[in-house]
């Protein structure tokens, strides 16, 4: 009996320190990221004080600005978009359940277990002869936020179908017994119940928006560089501690979004 | 409200709510005329009902699951579209009628209460989407929480309340609107027995002081029996028949609806002439009220009419049997017994006196007036 509970605990502190163990490997390249943007030297390899003076620096890049700017414009455009388009999808793909319509789904999931770059290469040629044939849709923001939507649209989808699946369905109904018009159902039903639903699915399609290199990089133009565009062609010429000073900025923003989604997707239970 | 208040008032003061308040204004008639509903190729859910429903009556839709009756009452709700047939309540044609503009409400199986909004909120939505004022708004939601007798219910959110007070919630938040018809698809079903009951008993109590038209779908032949004005029986999407529960229960139109209601002394008649039939049992002698033409059918018995020993008055058709089981339920003693090989079941009342023992050979007494012939 000793022996057994001997052996459970030594159980369990194995797996504690696996625990940690997995938790260092993941957050100690953060860590280090984030330690070295407030170091006062210029140098990765030693810490010689505490200063802000990276993130000083860092605010008088006009390049940076300009690249921070282009990727909140980037990641609120499109999460909006997709937001509405993404909401449509997983309401009809609720109304149509019980039809036959797995193959649609699948097309409308590949994009995700597509690989980024196959995705990205895709949509540049894609933008490329459009733009030849046609003259619209130069290579930029707007090239940009039409591809960013196509990979945050599934995401949106799911959470808003798997959150009126969670939904007793008469309440549809009882909406519809107690007066409702198709319009007020909209505004007094539905809306409010996916209110937590939608929260959550805005910030995951932000975050993806702001987490992308590859695809960004593909449908870009020479004006719309986002901060890991910039951070991507800067490291060519070293790892400054000002790229730590924008990683560490964008590792909090991007923590408090994915945040944001995970609390408001939380708050499901009917 | 006011109609529903003026109504309680009146029951509360003299108590004559039975009869006064049936003819009340709101209450409306339904006539159904060939209503018709299939699901797919081959579901049919409906082959044709014709069904008149009285303004300020407690109808009640009853039969098996996939009889046809819950598809009826959403016809009638119009969260349905009947693929044919004719449909007016109150006079009013409403077979094209969305749900949301019909002056119909619901109790639904699952209750369907918001949870985005608290209790009060919930009160108010019919109200609040058929655009009345705020402060009428605010005024009917507190009459109907006093009548339903909700209490500190109304602050509360939806996931704090109990099954029964969903129920109630339920109840409140389609009658706050003065329907002229009140639809309730199995409300009682989520329930345990003890609140179950007692609710069937309230909520037939309710229908009775506000005298508005309810139409409720069970599939329990004594819950039906228990709160209804009249009973329709259906099956395979067809009505078996409609009657008070007495007509139904005691003179069921075929062996399907005596089934149904519970009777398991159903003989087939192999031939009859007169007042006479031959049954499985033996020869036995109906009342002359019985006679029919044609020798098919059943001859149903119901097992509380039966007599056992004692005195048999000499009109009585007589019957020997054996007791093959006994079961002492309380109030009653159930007999099943064995008559030429053919089970035959017997109810007596517990009035304290000699019970038979099992394997006892038994004289077994039937008033002609008793024996009902059935359909096929």
């Amino acid at each position: 009996m000793r022996k057994r509970t001997l052996k459970r605990s030594s159980l369990r502190r194995a797996l504690t320190a696996f625990w940690w163990l997995t938790l260092i490997f993941l957050y100690l390249p953060l860590a280090v990221v984030v330690l070295f943007s407030f170091n006062a030297a210029n140098s990765a390899a030693r810490l010689t004080g505490f200063s802000l003076r990276w993130y000083h620096q860092l605010l008088g890049n006009e390049q940076i600005i300009e690249a921070f700017g282009n990727t909140l414009i980037l990641a609120i455009c499109s999460s909006v978009i997709a937001l509405a388009i993404g909401c449509l999808i997983g309401y009809g793909m609720y109304r149509h359940r019980h039809r036959k319509l797995g193959w649609l789904i699948v097309l409308i999931y590949l994009p995700i277990v597509l690989p980024d770059i196959v995705f990205g290469i895709s949509e540049m040629a894609f933008f490329v002869q459009f733009h030849r044939l046609t003259g619209l849709l130069q290579p930029g923001l707007g090239t940009m936020v039409i591809a960013h939507v196509t990979f945050q649209i599934p995401f949106v989808a799911l959470i808003v179908y798997s959150r009126f699946v969670g939904l007793d369905p008469s309440l549809f109904e009882a909406a519809k017994d107690l007066y409702a018009t198709p319009l007020k159902r909209v505004i007094h039903f539905m809306l409010p119940t996916l209110k937590p639903a939608l929260i959550s699915a805005f910030f995951l399609s932000f975050t993806l928006s702001v987490d992308d290199f590859v695809i960004s990089f593909f449908t870009a133009g020479p004006e719309s560089a986002t901060l890991p565009i910039y951070i991507w062609s800067a490291i060519k010429k070293g790892v400054t501690p000002e790229i730590n000073a924008i990683a560490t900025l964008m590792i909090g923003a991007v923590a408090l979004a994915a945040m944001i989604s995970l609390v408001f997707n939380r708050q499901r239970k009917v | 409200m006011t109609d529903l208040t003026n109504t309680v008032n009146t029951a509360d003061r003299a108590e004559v709510a039975d009869t006064a308040s049936r003819d009340r204004r709101g209450a409306s008639s339904i006539r159904m005329q060939g209503l018709r509903k299939q699901f797919g190729r081959d579901a049919i859910a409906l082959a044709g009902v014709d069904l008149d429903i009285k303004a300020g009556e407690f109808f009640t839709l009853l039969g098996p699951s996939g009889c046809g009756k819950t598809t009826l009452l959403r016809i009638l709700a119009g969260l349905e579209e009947a693929d044919d047939g004719q449909l007016t309540i109150g006079g009013k044609d409403v077979i094209d009628m969305p749900p949301h503009r019909r002056s119909v409400n619901t109790v639904f199986q699952s209750y369907a209460l918001f949870p985005h909004l608290s209790v009060r909120d919930n009160l108010a939505f019919g109200l609040r989407m058929r655009g009345e004022p705020a402060a009428e708004r605010n005024r009917k939601v507190a009459e109907v929480a006093e009548f339903i007798k909700l209490g500190p219910l109304v602050e509360r959110r939806v996931d704090q309340l109990s099954g029964g007070q969903k129920q109630r919630i339920a109840l409140a938040r389609a009658l706050v609107c003065e329907p002229d018809v009140l639809l309730l698809d199995e409300p009682l079903s989520a329930l345990d027995a003890g609140l179950r009951g007692q609710l069937q008993v309230e909520l037939q109590r309710l229908q009775k002081r506000l005298g508005m038209t309810f139409v409720f779908v069970t599939h329990d032949q004594d819950e039906a029996m228990v709160m209804s004005d009249r009973i329709a029986v259906l099956d395979s999407g067809i009505i078996q028949q409609v009657g008070t529960p007495r007509e139904v229960y005691e003179h069921p139109a075929n062996a399907f609806v005596a089934r149904f209601m519970g009777h398991d002394n159903l003989f087939a008649i192999t031939a009859s002439e007169d007042n006479w039939v031959d049954t499985g049992l033996g020869r036995l002698q109906l009342d002359p009220a019985e006679q029919r033409d044609a020798p098919d059918g059943w001859l149903l018995i119901r097992p509380e009419t039966l007599e056992l020993g004692g005195n048999i008055p000499a009109d009585y058709n007589r019957l020997e049997g054996t007791v093959e089981e006994r079961l002492y339920r309380g109030s009653r003693i159930e007999y099943r017994l064995t008559v030429n090989d053919h089970p035959l079941t017997a109810v007596a009342g517990n009035l304290g006196q000699r019970m038979h023992d099992v394997g006892d050979r038994v004289t077994i007494g039937l008033c002609p007036e008793d024996l009902v012939r059935v359909a096929a």
